[in-house]
């Protein structure tokens, strides 16, 4: 007799549909446009833009063409990359897709917190971005605040979500956009040397190597729409034009912006060793708008906290159906009315706090916490591999099943692209082991060491979940809601 | 019972190996570099050691509470290429980690800041992308310095 034959039936929830293109585009672009990109990404000048064109072809169109294959073909499937990582190689490696994507966030979030706690202090007093009492204060309202916003649903968040993103995000690229091109006409001096197409090409050498990969997942989460399928009005028409949607309103912003910086600040003064609102500020006042720099470090907080927001919900709504479907001990697997993961949202915030607490508590974690910020770039190159291996693999195993969304020139298309993501992942991959310039050699071999065994602690989780599976894992009576 | 022992396993396990281990290792190996006043011109010294000739170095300090002082210094490698590197002291513990933790929160996407981070000392150096020739000559100059 099956498992799920033994196991009582279950209760099957059945999400309100509320999401369309606008909305799912915004998810999207919530969780991958980020202002402070660009201060970062003006230091290359004109080779800024060699850079981005890497990222994106390599990485931004594959990603946003497998994502709209593999969401539209498994749309009526809950999940993410764990729906689409799941149908290609199984429950192994749908778990550790999506086990990767949600522990490398639990990694991430103190630098986003501390980002959006010290940029908020740019407005209202800088001295705050050094006092640890109000930086750990922000960050947990922050924290906590966005996940109770996760808590009431998809209704709420989408709200959030649209409208955080065209305030922090959308609105504050335009301004600096603008503002850049008023430089350009206005006759002031463009600080960068006269244009050239060998001004774009990226210096490639071993010192910068390890930025490729940095360069690559620059944007990541052009996936984040796909873990909201089950609440999406029409997702086999609506994904599509919403990936498209995301990725120009994405690379348009953040080329452009990034360029308006690199206009304005001579790259010698480019310096963000105090932050990104110092570039901000500098900018500001280069074209005599100071009074400016305070509302936009308040867009930008609002900006880092819709990121937060994304990248919180959608990979613990995955985590949240691996917990449905048996694959978690069943203290995961609690859903309120709202059809929200209440317990892997309430674990994962207990997590984040205690790291974010050695963060900015624990002066060793501080100093070496780029090292874990390095596993965050393994652990995502080990999800996006899979996801498009599974691309590949789907068009063999599953070669008939319903495409709405069809990656054009058959198998060699599909080859094509999913080839040349996967090869962009490993290579990031691999670069990514190697070290910046600033270490002994004894130091780069525990580096690596490290980097190699924290990414392999925070990715095998899940193998060891599924041997300790039992058929009672799934349960029944644990959600409120309607019953299909 | 079962379920209860299986189910609090499980979460002690992701919690031992999502947070502790890994932290724990980086804190094992990457020992913190102590507070203490490094005197002088660490960053001038060990490139003069190395054999990188010193260019310039213009007065910069950073609006950071705490900042007592730095320098952009401009090297020059045997090629002729120029770079430069942002120096920064600090009177404090406290404020020369508050500092280290602003940037690192200046992550590029997910990944890491562009900059590179030496402390040595109460001091701090960001180190710009593209930099890291020069850098593998000074920094064993550097370690002397530190471990004086």
């Amino acid at each position: 007799m099956s498992e799920e034959a033994a196991a009582p039936k279950k209760a099957v929830l059945t999400p309100p549909k509320v999401l369309g293109i606008f909305a799912l585009a915004m998810i999207n672009v919530a969780a991958v446009l980020s202002i402070r990109n660009f201060p970062s990404m003006a230091m290359f000048g004109w080779q800024c833009i060699g850079w981005y064109i890497i990222g994106t072809v390599l990485f931004l169109i594959p990603l946003s063409l497998a994502g709209a294959e593999l969401a539209t073909m498994l749309s009526h499937k809950g999940g993410g990359v764990y729906a689409w990582c799941k149908e290609a190689f199984g429950e192994k490696g749908g778990f550790v897709a999506i086990f990767c994507e949600w522990s490398n966030n639990l990694v991430w979030f103190p630098t986003v917190l501390a980002f959006i706690a010290s940029t908020l202090a740019f407005a209202l007093s800088p001295a705050l971005g050094s006092n640890s009492i109000y930086l750990f204060s922000v960050m947990m309202i922050a924290f906590w605040g966005t996940t109770a916003i996760a808590y009431f649903g998809e209704n709420v968040s989408s709200k959030f979500q649209n409208y955080g993103v065209i305030l922090g995000s959308i609105i504050p690229s335009i301004l600096i956009i603008g503002l850049g091109i008023w430089w350009a006409m206005s006759g002031a001096v463009i600080v960068l040397p006269p244009f050239s197409i060998s001004q774009i090409v990226p210096t490639l050498n071993m010192s910068t190597l390890p930025f490729f990969a940095t360069v690559i997942l620059l944007f990541a989460g052009m996936e984040m729409a796909g873990f909201h399928a089950l609440e999406t009005r029409n997702p086999s028409k609506d994904y599509p034009k919403a990936m498209a949607i995301s990725a120009v309103i994405i690379f348009a912003c953040t080329v452009l912006a990034t360029l308006a910086i690199a206009f304005v600040i001579p790259a010698n003064e480019l310096n963000l060793s105090a932050g990104v609102m110092q570039a901000i500020q500098y900018f500001f006042n280069a074209a005599h708008i100071p009074a400016a720099v305070a509302p936009m470090a308040v867009l930008i907080t609002v900006g880092g906290v819709v990121s937060l927001a994304a990248w919180l919900i959608g990979p613990a709504k995955g985590l949240g159906v691996v917990a449905e479907e048996g694959n978690l001990p069943p203290v995961f697997n609690r859903t309120n009315k709202y059809g929200s993961p209440v317990a892997v949202l309430f674990i994962q915030a207990l997590i984040g706090t205690f790291v974010s607490l050695l963060y900015i508590f624990l002066p060793s974690v501080n100093q070496a916490y780029w090292i874990l910020s390095a596993m965050t770039v393994e652990l995502l190159c080990i999800v996006y591999f899979l996801v498009f291996a599974s691309l590949i693999k789907l068009r063999y195993s599953r070669p008939d099943a319903p495409r709405p969304f069809k990656i054009p020139g058959g198998m060699p298309g599909v080859w094509l692209i999913g080839g040349m993501g996967a090869f962009a992942v490993i290579f990031a991959f691999i670069v990514g082991l190697m070290p910046t310039g600033a270490f002994t050699a004894k130091e780069t071999l525990f580096y690596v060491i490290g980097l190699l065994l924290g990414t392999f602690l925070l990715s095998v989780p899940p193998l060891i979940f599924l041997k300790l599976k039992k058929p009672s894992w799934i349960e029944t009576g644990n959600k409120e809601g309607e019953l299909k | 019972m079962n379920e209860v022992d299986n189910s609090t396993w499980a979460v002690m396990l992701i919690l031992i190996l999502i947070v502790l281990l890994p932290i724990g290792w980086i804190v094992v190996v990457s020992a913190s570099e102590p507070y203490h006043v490094v005197l002088g011109e660490p960053l001038r010294e060990a490139a003069e050691n190395s054999g990188i000739t010193v260019v310039s170095a213009v007065n910069s300090t950073l609006p950071f509470p705490g900042a007592t002082g730095g320098k952009i210094y401009t090297f020059s490698d045997e090629n002729g290429d120029l770079f430069t590197i942002q120096t920064q002291s600090f009177d404090s513990a406290g404020s020369r980690d508050a500092a280290i933790q602003i940037h690192n929160a200046q992550s590029l996407g997910k990944g890491k800041p562009v900059q590179d981070l030496v402390v040595v000392g109460n001091h701090l150096f960001f180190i710009k992308p593209g930099t890291s020739g020069i850098m593998n000559k000074i920094l064993p100059e550097l370690q002397k310095i530190k471990s004086r």
